[in-house]
């Protein structure tokens, strides 16, 4: 009984009394208590694992065998070394989708952003009616894309389409929106932006709905511009969220098949045709497979390889 | 770099708005109020006029019609009545359904380890999560066509409802993490003091109580198998098997002058994801992905 009060103050806190475990105190149950635990942990996770493996990591690894291959939809075909990439890296047309991808990727992140954000400022103040217009704004991110490239098809696409004949009532040449390579790009890049832009309202309002109304009582005390104040309050509050929103959207982007398919079919003279739409075309119409999948494939390396980058960039500034 | 002067001009023109406001607090905050609302309803007006246009077209008589009247549903009724709407309409919803009930069911779980457990299993099965919702769906759908191929699940239903559970499943986990990380521990912890299972607190007490983390899992996944386009396409080959995404754009390929007919179709296919958005979208909220990417 030496024990000092620091120590029995130990004991007492884990349970355990001044002379220890006495004879009759039950057995310590922690272990088997935790491994169970983690047994239905385990099983918890198990389906979805699966599924992953099935989905998305058996294609993956299949794909990366295939590119090496010269097999078609049917048959598993021969090994051919890196043809398949040396073909593909060699084709012009690769580099031409590579460029408009990007493009395309960066317009669409960064436009949605800013359209999202400033409608999530605007959305942020007192206006009449103000939850209708959330709602009404959400539309095109909600609404199939196979509805809206119908649509869009509808008021773009030829010279008698609605918005060609308001502008050459607005005195402007008319313009053939799909039919010229660059206009087509900039078309299909809008209609990105337009379907993209209601997710960023969303990712926005709700990292500004955590900003403290406080802190803009305390710069607006400070004297400080509205321009400051975003600048300097509002931006860096609401950064990390607009961090991953721009990896989701980059992600979102340079995957995105349907907006483009749907809308150009890749053309005209194959300006908008994104890797994406590339692969699809080069293995489901030209029947191409091994090609098909090395650009797939590549294109699943460069994301894999930014992903878990990005990945650790997010945990990172998170500790911070 | 003009992206990114773009991107920084626009929040100029919202700080002036904004500041107007501010100065109109103190001398007609009414005013302010009102020309806030003008803006945003002809900023809302353009940005749903596609939208717009597809339910007038719909409401038109199209081509070759005797009816006189402004608005018809005739569309509608001959749409049914030749096409096989119906059918794809049954199939999306099945095909649908299926794919919200179980990806709920997977994910649930799932998301409960994310949000619960701490250890390098989990990071790294977090890690996993991420990349695979990197993979561009294309890689995938190649591959699975072939193996699909194999087992009769090509032109089959189920082989596209395997694919949209396996695709909601990274951001179907992370919304239901994101919720399970807002239900504080100490309500399971008082039922495992009452001799409840990880299992039994699992489900009599966080799932009770996730609502609308559920409800949110569950539209994510409504709209991504119900607005699905490259998977349909690829895996479904007959008109008895489409959906609508491929229905109608199989539909407009052969009949595009002929708008009526096709926007009664795409109005078919757009109102289930606008009801139901319409009713229940204060339940959905994606700023929790970014949250549980994160590990908070």
């Amino acid at each position: 009984m030496t024990a000092s009060t620091a120590e029995r103050l130990n004991r007492a806190r884990r349970g355990v009394g001044v002379s220890g475990h006495g004879p009759g105190a039950p057995a310590p149950r922690r272990k088997s208590v935790i491994s169970a635990r983690a047994w239905t942990l385990l099983a918890f996770a198990l389906p979805s694992l699966l599924l992953l493996l099935l989905i998305n990591l058996y294609p993956v690894i299949y794909a990366g065998i295939q590119s090496i291959r010269n097999g078609d939809l049917i048959n598993a075909g021969d090994f051919v070394g890196f043809a398949n990439y040396a073909s593909v890296l060699s084709s012009p047309q690769f580099w031409s989708s590579a460029q408009f991808t990007l493009i395309f990727t960066i317009s669409g992140v960064f436009g949605s952003w800013a359209v999202g954000l400033a409608l999530a400022l605007l959305l942020r103040t007192r206006i009449p009616a103000g939850n209708v217009f959330k709602v009404l704004l959400l539309l095109p991110w909600i609404v199939p894309v196979v509805v809206s490239a119908t649509s869009w098809n509808f008021l773009v696409a030829t010279p008698q389409s609605p918005i060609p004949i308001l502008f050459t009532a607005l005195g402007m040449p008319n313009v053939l929106f799909l039919a010229s390579p660059v206009l087509a790009q900039v078309t299909v890049c809008i209609f990105k932006i337009w379907i993209s832009f209601p997710f960023m309202m969303m990712m926005m309002a709700s990292a500004l709905a955590s900003v403290d109304v406080n802190v803009y009582e305390a710069a607006k005390m400070d004297g400080a511009s509205t321009w400051q104040t975003f600048r300097g309050v509002t931006l860096p509050i609401i950064s990390r969220s607009t961090y991953i929103s721009w990896i989701l959207m980059t992600i979102f982007c340079v995957n995105d098949f349907p907006t483009i398919f749907l809308l150009t079919g890749g053309g005209p003279v194959n300006s908008t045709t994104s890797l994406v739409v590339l692969a699809y075309r080069t293995v489901f119409q030209n029947f191409q497979v091994g090609p098909g999948v090395a650009i797939a494939f590549l294109m699943t390396f460069v994301l894999v390889v930014i992903s878990v980058v990005l990945y650790r960039q997010i945990r990172k500034v998170n500790v911070e | 770099m003009t992206q990114i002067v773009a991107a920084s001009s626009r929040p100029i023109t919202v700080g002036q708005v904004d500041v107007r406001r501010r100065r109109a607090d103190h001398t007609s905050g009414k005013r302010g109020q009102w020309l806030r609302f003008l803006l945003i309803a002809v900023i809302t007006a353009i940005v749903i006029v596609p939208i717009f246009t597809v339910f007038l077209l719909s409401l038109q008589p199209s081509l070759g019609s005797t009816s006189t009247a402004a608005f018809t549903l005739e569309n509608f009724a001959n749409v049914f009545s030749q096409t096989s709407v119906l059918t794809w309409l049954t199939n999306s919803l099945l095909v649908t359904v299926v794919t919200v009930v179980i990806a709920v069911v997977v994910a649930a779980p799932a998301g409960y380890v994310l949000s619960r457990a701490r250890n390098k299993l989990v990071s790294g099965y977090s890690l996993i999560l991420f990349v695979v919702q990197s993979l561009p769906v294309v890689t995938a759908v190649i591959p699975l066509f072939i193996l699909f191929a194999q087992i009769g699940l090509v032109d089959n239903l189920v082989g596209v409802t395997i694919i949209y559970v396996g695709a909601t499943m990274s951001v179907a986990i992370w919304m239901m993490a994101a919720y399970f990380d807002s239900i504080p521990i100490t309500l399971e912890e008082a039922a495992w003091m009452d001799g409840a299972s990880v299992f039994g607190s699992f489900t009599r007490v966080v799932l009770r109580n996730s609502l609308p983390g559920i409800l949110s899992t569950a539209i994510f996944s409504f709209l991504l198998a119900w607005n699905d386009y490259l998977i349909a396409v690829v895996f479904l080959r007959s008109d008895g098997n489409y959906t609508l995404p491929v229905g109608l754009e199989t539909f407009f390929q052969q009949n595009a002058t002929n708008w009526g007919l096709v926007m009664a179709v795409a109005v078919v296919m757009m109102l289930p994801p606008v009801l139901l958005f319409a009713f229940l979208n204060r339940y959905f909220s994606v700023g929790g992905i970014g949250g549980s990417l994160a590990g908070k």
